[in-house]
């Protein structure tokens, strides 16, 4: 069993609970153990546009408590998991700044030292748990089903101080899709943005990016939508309906968490993974025999 | 109107100028006089075609000195932090980062903050969250909160009194 | 006899002057033992200061001269050459660098001048200890090597051959010409590339004066100027180079036959296993390549090799082995040009997985009618014409990320498929061109230029950042900063002007040869702007693209500078090189031979002596004054003339003084 400190953020917590509920069933299958810590709060990486060194301080500061556990800590949100990583590459890299953000975390007893390490669903799956694991423990491979990846920008940029993925030609996801029976291909939209974090204050333009998105996914013709970031999820699926009125256009695509339909080709019960929580039309899929 | 109108009568900021770099340099190691306004970035910005945002633009404002009508603008709050200026850059300028920090004089400022950016804060700075549990509708149309799943208690910071401590403290703290 | 020591103390015009106060260290140089006489003077490096040293040394019979001025890499043979005009041995010389080490590094005025007092008196107390030395002479063997058959390394061995040297010209391929061979047409006169090239080709073959090794490496150097002893391993062909007639009917009957991927078109045309890279090859006789071909890989072909029964001549030989020539040459001159970058680091561009993002380079062999396409300009991916083709400029180049330099030869590269597109498919074709910066700097470059503005051609100015695949085809944003404008190009085709880069093998190669590599990790020049031809190591030379990105022409330039600085030393018997060796003191020597076990350059060996004992013997041909012996000597019989231990110790006494 490897065990993680789980750091869920805030909109998985509160909002997108089918996230968090096909995590708890999937990993265990995997051997992988999550370890629940209080006390966590907001990355406020959402909120660098408001204050960067509160980002910087609060993420350190969830970075040290996770720390007291010894354990590397599984950030599931891409978004958190950005913040968390660039925190520990500017502590890592400017001992200055490791200084003066150490001396606000004394007041609570609280040190960074950057011992932690922090992963993220994708590499979870694909460079800890491994392709032959996870193979091993399907029961339903889903027959040749047609999945469109959505990695997300905080997944993949910026490259220089190290994601879980490739920045320009991203794959792991589909290596983990394809040994669970799925079938994927690239298509020229793959990369682009979910437009989330412009919910904000422009949440119009963001839903014009949600559903030209999803409209190209769509007209290439994949049986559904797979992603593995809250804030995209809750533009894809939870926002599709109001994407669509917005680019005019009837959508109508499934959209899955990566967990959830990795959790149905391991044999487990789609009430288990949230499936009423989805807001898309995931239940005409027909995924495997289950 | 496009920000290169609403800048053409403007005055230098130097000062202003060196203290974006500074705080650049020391965050993220980059440097912005190194641009040569090859328009990569904009050529490929999530937020340009539909919002008009130009990342080369402010980074040659940047360059110019010219930063308050930045700071004054609707621009600069459209980009989407998606950070294709900062890995595609040949220079390892980010238009990204100086957004950020534009976006950061404009709060420190006391101007207004756009959108649901305040909402957030507040939040944060009560709960330790960006938002409280919320109650959602499944596709049967029932509403469900945290509670009505088997899922443990929500993490968040315990002592909230500390933590407040904790945030006004790092808040005002220049980078 | 007593030391009688001058010093003269530059002002380097305002260089050292505006920091040091070259009055007072004048004056403090009077009082330093042995100085006789202490003067300054504003240029010693001019006629005047020339004069004015030669003057001094006779007048105050002097015995030892200091300098206190530039860096010794500026002045060192100049200062020596005066020293000797005035009558002394040029090794009573002592340089103390008081600008590079100080006027030019600290702003205190103060602190200069003390520093300065410092170095100076360092160099006089070296001064005091200076022995006349002789500059050993080495016999200059005749003959030069050229490493490298393409443009540069032609001409160099033209030049060297025309000025009646013998060249040896070794080149790794099976025929000598390069890149240029690859070339269709030539900026920015447009002239045909294998038309200009293979004249000289010709010329290297029936030189009498040129010996070309192809299909051969070089694999050791050793030695030094005037006197290499280089190792060539002559590559195995299996095909005897006298009988074959080339005339190519073992290609035919190959049973590989067009199946394997052709270097010389960079992978878009295909070759056999017997193949010659191109129809002009010289020397135009075929060769087996063994890392294909199935008597190698598989041993054996079939029922039996279906080329040595399509040959006339039977030429073909497959038991033969490489073989190694040992050549000895006077000097070197390196010209084994450039890579381009593969595109496939810039991912965004799509260049690894779709076929028709190609680069400058293949869109040259699509050009060129002895191409893969006989010179149809047709997409790779399904053999139609494009009906529009994009170039992007800079790709990996001026890029903090892939190369920081510019590739030099980009620009007019596309400039030039440019015009030669339009001249095959006229306006049938839509032609944009996204740059960032166009640079025409050569003769005739600006007013080509000004020819393409005029040809209906679409010019951004901007650098897309993605190529979009779309399977039917390719999507380019580009916003043009002339205009302000995002433009949404739907091409068929896009074409790449990749970074020029080394050779991959560049730094293995030059640790081979013995130079260095700067930064960008091309070879090295020994200085940029008047010694670009030399590098650090004497009698070797670098011509052409292995140095920094060229033109034909900028290479041609290069390679005869380098053919001429070689020749300067092939055109003396003997070549005075530095004292500074290494001598054994016998008396001290007990022959433990642990100098020998340090020496790079094999340079010691023990001799045995009448008594049965054996002292390390320094062999001053090959020794090249590293000091390493000196260091690792148990009992200081090892000493390095010029830097001897009391020298060296006199000097930093006197720098531990108290100020």
């Amino acid at each position: 069993m490897k065990k993680y400190v789980f750091y869920p953020g805030c909109v998985m917590q509160t909002e997108q609970y089918a996230y968090e509920m096909s995590i708890r069933e999937v990993l265990p299958l995997l051997d992988i153990e999550l370890v629940d810590m209080k006390d966590f709060s907001c990355c406020s990486t959402p909120l660098k546009s408001v204050n960067e060194m509160l980002a910087l301080g609060l993420s350190a500061r969830n970075l040290a408590l996770a720390e007291k556990e010894g354990l590397d800590v599984f950030a599931p949100c891409s978004i958190c998991h950005l913040g968390l990583s660039e925190c520990k590459h500017i502590l890592d890299s400017n001992p200055s700044m490791k200084i003066k953000v150490n001396n606000f975390l004394a007041d609570e007893n609280l040190e960074y030292k950057g011992t932690s390490n922090i992963v993220h669903t994708v590499d979870l799956l694909h460079d800890i748990v491994k392709i032959d694991k996870i193979k091993k423990a399907v029961n339903n491979p889903l027959n040749k089903i047609k999945v469109a990846t959505h990695y997300g920008c905080h997944l993949i940029r910026p490259s220089e101080i190290g994601r879980p993925v490739d920045s320009e030609n991203p794959q792991k996801m589909e290596t983990i899709l394809k040994a669970i029976g799925a079938e994927t291909f690239d298509y020229a939209e793959k990369l682009d943005c979910c437009g989330g974090l412009l919910n904000a204050n422009l949440p119009e333009s963001a839903l014009t990016k949600t559903g030209q998105k999803l409209q190209s996914v769509k007209e290439n013709g994949f049986d559904v939508f797979v992603d593995a970031c809250p804030w995209c999820h809750r533009q894809f699926d939870a926002k599709q309906e109001q994407a669509g009125k917005t680019i005019a256009k009837t959508l109508d695509v499934p959209v899955l968490y990566l967990t959830q339909i990795l959790g149905v080709a391991l044999g487990i019960k789609k009430e288990k993974l949230g499936f009423n929580l989805n807001n898309s039309p995931v239940d005409t899929l027909k995924l495997g025999g289950n | 109107m496009s920000i290169v109108d609403l800048t053409s009568m403007a005055e230098s900021q130097a000062d202003v100028k060196t203290e974006i770099n500074n705080r650049l340099e020391k965050l993220q190691n980059e440097f912005s006089e190194y641009c040569y306004q090859c328009a990569k970035c904009t050529s490929g910005c999530e937020a340009h075609k539909l919002l008009e945002l130009e990342p080369h633009s402010i980074v040659a404002l940047l360059k110019r000195g010219l930063i308050d009508e930045m700071v004054n603008s609707d621009l600069i709050w459209t980009c989407m932090s998606c950070f294709k200026c900062r890995e595609r850059c040949p220079q390892k300028v980010a238009p990204v980062d100086i957004i950020f920090a534009l976006k950061n004089m404009v709060v420190a400022r006391g101007n207004q903050i756009p959108g649901n950016y305040s909402t957030m804060l507040q939040s944060v700075l009560s709960i330790g969250l960006l938002q409280d549990i919320k109650e959602v509708t499944t596709n049967d149309n029932k509403t469900i909160k945290r509670s009505d799943l088997d899922l443990p208690d929500i993490s968040k910071p315990e002592d909230v009194a500390k933590f407040q401590m904790f945030l006004s403290k790092i808040a005002v703290e220049k980078v | 006899m007593a030391k009688r020591i001058g010093v003269f103390i530059c002002h380097c015009g305002e260089n050292i002057a505006s920091k040091v106060d070259v009055e007072q260290l004048r004056k403090y140089a009077e009082n330093l033992d042995n100085v006789v006489v202490s003067k300054t003077h504003k240029y010693i490096c001019s006629e005047g200061g020339a004069n004015e040293i030669k003057e001094t040394i006779k007048k105050y019979k002097l015995n030892g001269l200091v300098t206190a001025s530039c860096s010794p890499r500026m002045h060192e043979h100049t200062f020596r050459k005066i020293v000797k005009d005035g009558g002394l041995n040029p090794f009573n010389l002592e340089i103390a660098n008081i600008r590079e080490q100080c006027s030019w590094i600290h702003d205190d005025r103060k602190i200069a001048t003390t520093k300065a007092k410092k170095i100076l008196r360092g160099a006089v107390a070296k001064a005091g200890l200076l022995e006349s030395l002789v500059a050993p002479k080495v016999k200059v063997k005749p003959g030069a090597m050229v490493i490298g058959g393409g443009i540069a390394g032609i001409q160099s061995a033209l030049d060297l051959a025309e000025k009646g040297h013998k060249v040896y010209l070794v080149e790794k391929s099976p025929t000598i010409g390069g890149r240029m061979a690859q070339l269709d047409k030539t900026f920015p006169t447009l002239d045909c590339s294998g038309c200009i090239l293979t004249p000289k080709m010709k010329e290297v073959s029936s030189n009498p004066n040129i010996t070309l090794l192809t299909y051969s490496e070089v694999t050791n150097i050793e030695g030094s100027i005037g006197n290499y002893n280089v190792n060539v391993k002559k590559k195995a062909r299996y095909v005897d180079l006298k009988a074959c007639k080339g005339c190519g009917d073992c290609a035919v009957a190959c049973r590989l036959h067009d199946r394997i991927d052709c270097e010389f078109d960079m992978g878009l045309g295909k070759r056999s296993a017997i193949y010659v890279p191109f129809a002009q090859a010289i020397p135009p006789k075929y060769t087996i390549d063994k890392d294909t071909c199935l008597m190698f890989t598989k041993g054996k072909c079939g029922t039996g090799p279906l080329c040595v029964e399509a040959c006339p001549e039977n030429c073909i030989d497959f038991k033969q082995k490489d073989t190694e020539v040992n050549i000895e040459v006077g000097v070197i001159i390196v010209a084994t040009g450039y890579d381009v970058l593969d595109p496939s680091a810039m991912n965004e561009y799509s260049y690894a997985n779709c076929k028709d993002v190609i680069t400058t380079l293949e869109m040259e062999r699509l050009i060129s009618s002895a191409g893969p396409t006989d010179g149809k300009i047709l997409k790779p991916s399904n053999g139609e014409e494009p009906k529009s083709v994009t170039f992007l400029l800079c790709v990996g180049s001026r890029d903090e990320t892939e190369c920081s330099w510019c590739c030099r030869i980009g620009c007019m590269s596309a400039l030039k498929q440019a015009y030669l597109l339009k001249e095959k498919l006229g306006d049938k074709v839509e032609i944009n061109i996204c740059y960032t910066d166009i640079r025409s700097f050569g003769k005739g470059y600006e007013e080509f230029y000004r020819k393409i503005r005029g040809m209906n051609i679409n010019f951004f100015r901007g650098r897309p950042s993605e190529v979009k695949d779309n399977k039917e085809n390719l999507k380019i944003d580009i916003f043009d900063t002339t205009t302000n404008k995002l433009f949404e190009i739907t091409t068929d085709l896009v074409v790449l002007t990749p970074a020029i880069v080394p050779r991959d093998d560049a730094d293995v190669f030059s640790r081979l040869v013995r130079i260095s590599q700067s930064a960008d990790g091309f070879l090295l020049e020994a200085h940029p702007k008047l010694r670009p031809m030399d590098t650090f190591t004497s009698g070797i030379f670098i011509a052409g693209s292995c140095q920094g990105p060229k033109d034909v022409q900028d290479s041609v330039a290069h390679a005869s500078g380098a053919a001429s600085r070689a020749a300067n030393i092939l055109s003396k018997e003997e070549y005075e090189t530095e004292p500074f060796i290494s001598i054994v003191n016998e008396d001290l020597c007990s022959g433990c031979a642990t100098c020998i076990s340090v020496c790079p350059y094999d340079a010691i060996t023990l001799e045995k002596q009448k008594d049965d004992t054996s002292i390390a013997k320094v062999d001053e041909t090959l020794c090249m004054g590293c000091g390493a012996c000196v260091v690792a000597c148990p009992s200081g019989a090892m000493q390095q003339q010029g830097f001897k231990d009391k020298q060296i110790l006199a000097m930093i006494d006197a720098y531990a003084k108290e100020d």
